[in-house]
């Protein structure tokens, strides 16, 4: 009898003893969903090929990871790594003094002159590189019906005027113009678009990174919220409130012709079991050809003051920031690999696409919501968008003097 | 076995005295110690209250009143937070709704509980399957409640699709999705959800009825109706009151089932305080907003519930 119980306790021993000495890396996300556990799968067996252990601790949505990762922090107990969108909120934590500087390996593995010069700036505080980007999703993509407009015998518009004229058309032959879910998030997918392609990228500029209140409240501004207005007539009944995929399957099962949609639409069409080309086509949104409004995925790095954690740490951001790693993770997931020289000729057709507009150089590359303001501001904006949106008899002047005042007034 | 049954006497007879001599004791213990007792018993509970609780409204009273952005901090701001908040036209629409809302479920919900109820007390049959089936929608989340009605209101797969379905296309349901009706359909669910509980705790009032004023109703030949309206439910008073507060209770938190139901939209049409609250904390990291709103909503909840409680403990007392 005792004798049992000292085998039996030996072998806890031995087993709790096991994965500790192959550093274990506890990482946070909120990728829960087909495309996405399987994107990350790649990073967790790449991890544990090189001989560490990777503890998955996925959530159910970004705030509920935020609220689990800051109260670790604050408890003491951080995770190895963690999830985020890179932007305002991550320069927040580093100011902080909550997150980890990877300068040594930065340089060891020459990330900067790879990475996008937005990107690099929006990782970096003090100086010092603070986060891992892995994806560069574009949020101004438009996807599109390919049976809808081989039916019609039209082109997926190229200019925002080209929608406008062709709208009508559409709508006559029965199909929804434009599929579009009236909420938050899909408001400022459509605003970006059309403040990039009719409001122009000087515009765009002005206002997301200069935060230019001027030009915020401009004539430019009212012509956007204008054009925006007359977008009303062209969705349908059914679009208040509606969440993205299910706007999204609008287009998936021909309802609709196209909608605007960021690059993660493609895990979605593929859960459906649609092809790119034969079922659904990808460009970029109509006046947009040279512009790419990049949503970015980050892992940041807790300081932890253990020595196996701080080796994990290293391991991890390291084979992240693997361009060929970097290219199996984004095969799942839909995006461009952040890192400029991974080699994509084996992503689709989309991708490559993307890759020569971002490749345009720091022109082409746009800040989206997340980059360009800070969570309160993004919100007030996003009030004013929803709401003008819902009032059909909202005066797009008022609308742009109002977006001039929440510039103008931001607290940052 | 006698052995047995003797041992089973004795302790009985031995438990009984022992009672009768703590009975004792504790009647001729001095009151004080009692209380004392009583107090210790007491104490965590009551420092669980005072921390998290009052400790917690008063923290975010203070913090409304700091320049507190992402994180806390105790930089004195007067009312700027104020200003803001009620310079914000969502919050002057959420702010609004709350009465709205409130009014209208708190009139319908206990209307209707009230009507099921009179109506169950007349002795239908099969009344256990009504009031089963009535008290339903209580049983559900109010999450699940919200989806439910957000599909069966939705122009596109709901009620109106299905009238449509029949061959009336000109049928026109749209209200959800009209940022000037949005809010009354919230009114519906928070009704149809509410008035099983109201029908079940005045049905109970009404079973307490005593039976010789009923016979006195009889004899005086007053017509049902009339009894109800003048008499009965008069009578119910106090039960009314709970109704009233355990409704305005879900009414000022309500969250989640604006959450699935219309998401505050279209626009921010349908939105309410607690959202308010809870997308600035949380989704915005403005914690100074978020304190502000929460602060003017306890005031509100206060200035109204206050009087209200006063007058009518006043009437109880007197």
């Amino acid at each position: 009898m005792q004798k049992r119980a000292v085998v039996v306790w030996g072998l806890v021993a031995a087993l709790a003893a096991g994965p500790a000495s192959a550093q274990k890396a506890d990482v946070m996300h909120w990728w829960t969903s087909g495309g996405e556990s399987r994107a990350v799968a790649v990073f967790a067996k790449e991890y544990d090929a090189r001989g560490g252990t990777w503890v998955d601790d996925a959530s159910v949505g970004p705030q509920a990871e935020h609220a689990a990762a800051l109260n670790r922090i604050a408890g003491g107990n951080p995770p190895t790594a963690m999830q985020w969108n890179i932007g305002v909120a991550v320069r927040q934590l580093a100011e902080q003094g909550a997150l980890a500087p990877l300068d040594d390996l930065a340089k060891k593995g020459n990330w900067l002159p790879n990475l996008p010069p937005l990107l690099v700036k929006n990782m970096s505080y003090n100086g010092q590189v603070i986060a891992v980007p892995v994806d560069l999703h574009g949020a101004n993509w438009m996807f599109y019906s390919t049976k809808v407009f081989d039916e019609l015998k039209m082109q997926p518009p190229k200019t925002w005027d080209e929608l406008f004229a062709m709208a009508p058309k559409i709508k006559a032959a029965g199909y929804i113009p434009l599929a579009y879910g009236a909420n938050a998030q899909q408001v400022d997918w459509l605003f970006e678009a059309l403040l990039a392609g009719a409001g122009g990228k000087d515009l765009y500029r002005k206002v997301w990174v200069d935060h230019d209140a001027k030009a915020a409240g401009s004539a430019d501004m009212v012509h956007v919220f204008d054009l925006m207005g007359k977008l009303r007539q062209y969705v349908d009944a059914g679009s208040p409130n509606r969440k993205w995929n299910d706007t999204l399957a609008l287009v998936e099962t021909n309802k609709a012709a196209l909608m605007i949609v960021g690059d993660w639409a493609k895990g979605d069409f593929a859960a459906a079991g649609k092809k790119l080309g034969t079922d659904y086509g990808c460009q970029m949104a109509p006046g947009n050809q040279d512009a790419y409004v990049m949503t970015v995925d980050v892992f940041v790095f807790p300081k932890n003051s253990k020595p196996d954690q701080q080796a994990a740490q290293d391991k991890l951001a390291q084979l992240m920031m693997d361009p060929a790693v970097q290219t199996r993770f984004n095969a799942f997931k839909g995006a461009l690999p952040a890192r400029l020289d991974a080699n994509i000729a084996d992503l689709d057709a989309c991708a490559q696409l993307g890759q020569k507009v971002i490749s345009g150089g720091a022109a082409n590359q746009l800040p989206n919501f997340a980059l360009a303001f800070s969570p309160d501001t993004q919100g007030q904006i996003e009030d004013l968008l929803v709401n003008y949106w819902a009032n059909a008899a909202a005066s797009p002047a008022v609308a742009a003097k109002q977006l001039g005042t929440i510039i103008a007034n931001e607290s940052q | 076995m006698p052995a047995d049954r003797s041992v089973a006497v004795r302790r009985i007879a031995s438990v009984r005295a022992a009672g009768s001599i703590t009975a004792q004791a504790r009647a001729g213990r001095p009151y004080r110690v009692r209380s004392l007792a009583a107090k210790l018993v007491l104490a965590p509970t009551v420092l669980v209250m005072l921390v998290c609780f009052y400790g917690s409204a008063l923290w975010t009273v203070y913090i409304s009143m700091t320049r507190s952005f992402l994180l806390p901090t105790y930089i004195f701001a007067g009312g700027a937070q104020y200003q803001r908040l009620f310079h914000t036209p969502r919050w002057q629409v959420a702010y609004g709704n709350m009465f709205l809302f409130g009014a209208l479920d708190i009139a319908g919900t206990l209307f209707l509980g009230a009507l099921l109820a009179v109506l169950l007390d007349r002795r239908v049959h099969f009344e256990g399957v009504f009031r089963t089936i009535m008290l339903y929608p209580l049983s559900i989340s109010f999450i699940v409640t919200g989806l439910t009605w957000q599909w069966v209101l939705s122009p596109t797969i709901g009620f109106q699709h299905f009238v449509h379905g029949l061959g009336w296309t000109d049928f026109v349901f749209d209200w959800i999705t009209r940022p000037d009706r949005a809010i009354y359909t919230l009114v519906f669910a928070g009704i149809w959800h509410q008035s099983g509980l109201i029908m079940a705790i005045m049905l109970a009032g009404l079973r307490g009825v005593d039976r010789e004023i009923w016979r006195a109703i009889r004899v005086e030949g007053i017509p049902a109706w009339r009894a109800y309206i003048s008499i009965i439910l008069p009578m119910l008073r106090p039960l009314m009151v709970t109704c009233i507060v355990l409704i305005a209770i879900a009414v000022v938190k309500s969250y989640d089932l604006v959450v699935a139901m219309t998401n505050g939209g279209p626009g921010f049409s349908s939105d309410l305080p607690g959202k308010f609250v809870v997308d600035f904390e949380f989704e915005r990291a403005n914690i100074g907003q978020a304190s502000a709103a929460a602060t003017v909503m306890l005031g509100s909840v206060l200035a109204i519930v206050a009087p209200y409680l006063y007058f009518e403990l006043a009437r109880k007392n007197r």
